[in-house]
């Protein structure tokens, strides 16, 4: 019973708190940083623990962050965002993110950081199929690219959109690299989902995490740290593949948005998303952490083995990201 | 300061207001967008009869907001008759259940419509476990059109509760009296009583319909309309310059047939 | 021969019934959704009240800010709608004419390319930008032309035509006819305005989707991030707390329409 008044207390002054937004608590504004997705949730509520800043959650893709940032460029709204590293490449050239190199900044590869600190990785994961073994009603996972495009997977499969959403693309990139396409040549992957579409998939613009485990969507192709999450923290029969003809590793990113209103608060979470608490809670949620010695050796064991890991291509990054609107154009003229 | 000239005063004073906020907030900020295409050429306002993908997503959005429409009046017509007929208890918890669907976003009806026809829905289950397997229809064009349908007919129904309400029922009498099918009393004697009202209620479907975002944005569905794709070139790299001028396009289009309702029903109602 | 038999027309009936179970049964089957542990073994899985919670403490004080906004957009376009429909109404000319069409434009124009635009000009201003009422703007342009066609027509009876001239050689001033007359005589379209404002304030989702920022989120806006990433049970619990909130609202209103229609009479 006293939980039930507790509860109306607080329902009480959750709605007489419509100026809750004004009250004089730290706060600063990250795009793209979703409960559901790579355990922002935990890392959200280690921030506000461990340095008073309140961020609340934001469920934009990486194209949407991207897009109401520079709308919002004359007086930007975000302090912070987090993206996918070809996004981020176009975030600098629009100018709507600044220079600014956070805590163990030379613990960053060269590669996986814009040497002026305009963006910089924090954390990357491996793209494959997250497999909801109960919604595929008894048919066998699938362990290759060439599978997903047998009939009896008609209707199970998802992907998140290309154009707007980074899975998406780094999906579309890993089936390139897959059939022999290289960054310069994306034919072979638009070939690949042109003929997806006889599957019916289903191609949601926001992630899907949850269509995952209830079942609606039953293959998704997504990266490793979501399934492993879905495995083990979520107690899910969830499965992770590594196709067989190959597949890709990309990194986000985060950057500091140029003139946010709540500057300073935007660098200490960027400090604290780099630390070593931060980086723990990443490896805690099955990702790669940037800062390589942050990964215990029990949460690694829990990954697939090594030898699948070696089926794991090298792409250029930088390349990836000059032509992503030139791939996101073609998808949509010829695939959708 | 006589009655006579104040009247003109007053008339513009009572509409200062509402002609400020107006212009303030919507014609200057709207010239500004109708403005963006330009830095990308000329060539950008035509894009969307240019481009054949654009033509092709405005024509669908055109084919399911008139296909809507026209299910929407003739389902509505016949709710609002039977209902405007029949006065039973409950009557009105059920009306206002019905039109209750106005002041859904249309995220719901999205995945309402998930809800049943998706995956993991009631029909999937219920074909599954008649042995035909999981039948999704959710994501296609048919959950689309039930969508835009669900959302379409608590519009008109409420519209023809109350025009059926003043419909002459001597008229029908007469002619039923004269023998006259059911069809001809239909066309003979509701049709033009309800006239008036299926124009202006078609109108307002219609708009709605081609204006729709978060219905189809909720389903992903593959039949494309274009206020998706003008949700597709926003995020595409922020490309506002095309996302402008499709904006602008599908403006045009809606507000045009809005004007032709109106010229319409103005003829009908010259006392108007 | 018998009353017309149109009216025992089975096809009305049948036609009735399956609109009845079509609208209303996906509403059933949410409010259902929202209440039981686990959406795909369904009732079996037991009822529970958890996800309500979760959706309150999480998404709770959207559902204030909606009601607010709501409200307050119906008060603006009271008092900026109702005094312009009696303007266009007794109006002549062109350019009122004009002025009428172009208000309807919001309605046609998608609601994203209004937020952007709105965004473009006025994005500058930071406390308004991060502020309920920059959403509160938008709301009150896409509404603003409902409230003044349905009290235009109102306003531009016959009969009321009459009224105001006698009431004006009388010796009344402006003041005294508006409020003392002419709102009166036209209260039942004010109500239906009113009711419609709120209805579409309340479920507005393509200006407020851009609009909004992380700290002013409204319900529809809430509802889909609910539904795009959360189980289908968060986003129905949130449905149903939408519905438990919405419904005696909009009751309440059509009350007192209804109410003012037996008492001012057509």
């Amino acid at each position: 019973m006293s939980i039930l008044f507790k509860r109306i207390a607080q329902a009480s002054l959750l709605a007489l708190g419509l100026s809750a937004a004004s009250v004089q608590a730290e706060t600063a504004i990250c795009y793209n940083c979703p409960t559901e997705w790579a355990d922002w949730g935990t890392q959200l509520r280690a921030i506000k623990d461990k340095t008073g800043i309140t961020i609340p959650a934001d469920n934009k893709n990486s194209g949407q962050s991207l897009a109401q940032l520079v709308a919002e460029k004359a007086n930007p709204v975000a302090d912070i965002t987090y993206l996918g590293i070809s996004f981020a490449a176009q975030a600098k050239k629009e100018g709507v993110v600044a220079a600014y190199k956070p805590q163990h900044w030379d613990d960053i590869p060269a590669d996986l950081k814009d040497p002026d600190g305009y963006w910089f990785t924090v954390h990357s994961g491996t793209m494959g199929f997250m497999v909801n073994v109960d919604a595929l009603d008894g048919k066998p996972i699938p362990r290759s690219w060439a599978d997903l495009l047998k009939p009896e997977y008609k209707g199970l499969v998802g992907y998140l959109d290309p154009s707007s959403a980074f899975v998406g693309y780094v999906a579309a990139m890993a089936a390139n690299q897959a059939h022999g396409g290289t960054v310069e040549n994306v034919q072979p992957g638009l070939d690949y989902l042109a003929k997806l579409q006889a599957n019916e998939p289903i191609v949601p613009k926001q992630t899907s995490y949850a269509r995952l485990l209830s079942g609606e969507i039953g293959i998704l192709l997504d990266y490793d740290f979501n399934a492993y999450r879905a495995k083990y923290k979520d107690h899910a029969n969830v499965e992770f593949v590594i196709p067989e003809e190959g597949t890709i590793a990309v990194p986000y990113v985060m950057s500091l948005v140029a003139n946010g209103p709540n500057a300073e608060n935007g660098r200490k979470a960027l400090d604290f998303v780099m630390s070593d608490e931060g980086q723990a809670i990443w490896a805690g949620a099955f990702l790669r952490p940037v800062r390589a010695d942050a990964m215990p050796k029990d949460i690694e064991a829990k990954f697939l083995p090594a030898a699948d890991y070696a089926r794991v291509q090298a792409i250029d990054y930088g390349r990836m990201a000059e032509v992503q609107r030139d791939f996101s154009d073609r998808y949509l003229k010829t695939v959708r | 300061m006589t009655q006579v000239a104040s009247t003109t005063h007053i008339r513009m004073m009572c509409m200062l207001p509402a002609a400020i906020f107006f212009a303030a907030c919507w014609l200057l900020p709207v010239a500004a967008l109708v403005a963006l295409p330009v830095a990308k050429g000329w060539e950008t306002y035509f894009l969307v009869l240019t481009s054949s993908r654009y033509l092709q997503s405005l024509l669908n959005t055109l084919w399911l907001s008139l296909a809507t429409t026209l299910v929407t009046v003739i389902l509505g017509a016949a709710v609002g008759i039977y209902l405007a007929r029949h006065r039973f208890r409950g009557r009105q918890v059920l009306l206002s259940l019905l039109t209750a669907p106005l002041a859904f976003p249309g995220v719901i009806i999205g995945f309402f419509v998930i809800l049943i026809g998706g995956r993991q829905g009631g029909f999937a289950s219920l074909t599954h476990s008649m042995g035909l397997g999981r039948i999704t229809f959710g994501y296609g064009m048919l959950g689309l059109f039930l969508a835009y349908l669900y959302f379409s007919l608590p519009r008109a129904i409420a519209s023809y509760t109350a025009a059926a309400e003043s419909m002459d029922p001597q008229l029908e009498e007469a002619a039923h009296v004269l023998g006259a099918t059911r069809w001809q009393i239909t066309r003979d004697a509701w049709w033009p009583q309800l006239l008036p009202t299926t124009v202006a209620c078609g109108a307002i479907v219609f708009a709605t319909a081609m204006g729709a975002f978060g219905t189809a944005f909720t389903l992903s569905s593959q039949f494309e309309v274009l206020p998706i794709t003008i949700y597709n070139e926003f995020t595409n790299y922020a490309n506002f310059a095309v996302a402008a001028s499709l904006s602008i396009a599908l403006g045009l289009v809606t507000w045009g047939v809005l004007f032709l309702a109106r010229l319409l029903s103005a003829d009908a109602n010259p006392a108007q | 021969m018998n009353t017309p038999t149109m009216k025992r027309s089975p096809l009305l009936l049948l036609t009735t019934a399956s609109v009845c179970l079509f609208m209303i049964g996906p509403i059933i089957v949410s409010v259902m959704a929202g209440l039981v542990n686990n959406y795909s073994r369904g009732l079996s899985s037991g009822l529970t009240l958890r996800w309500v919670w979760q959706v309150w403490d999480v998404y709770g004080s959207t559902v204030g800010a909606s009601l607010g906004l709501a409200v307050a957009c119906v008060v603006c376009t009271l008092v900026i709608g109702v005094p312009c429909a009696y303007g266009l109404a007794r109006s002549r000319s062109r350019a009122a004419r004009i002025f009428e069409e172009l208000l309807l434009l919001p309605v046609a124009i998608p609601g994203l390319a209004t937020a952007l635009a709105l965004i473009l000009i006025y994005g500058n201003f930071t406390s308004l930008r991060q502020s309920f009422g920059f959403i509160l703007i938008g709301h009150v342009i896409f509404t603003l032309p409902f409230m003044v066609r349905t009290v235009s027509a109102a306003f531009q009876r016959q009969d009321l035509l009459a009224i105001e001239e006698a009431v004006r050689t009388l010796g009344a001033n402006f003041t005294q006819r508006f409020l003392g007359v002419l709102v009166p005589a036209v209260l039942p379209a004010i109500v239906a305005g009113m009711l419609m404002v709120f209805t579409l304030s309340i479920g507005e989702f393509n200006l407020t989707w851009m609009l909004h920022t992380p700290l002013t989120r409204t319900l529809p806006v809430g509802l889909a991030d609910s539904y795009a990433s959360m189980r289908i049970e968060v986003g129905s619990a949130y449905t149903l707390i939408f519905l438990v909130v919405i419904m005696p609202a909009l009751w309440a209103l059509q009350a007192l329409a209804t109410l003012i229609q037996k008492h001012y009479g057509n």
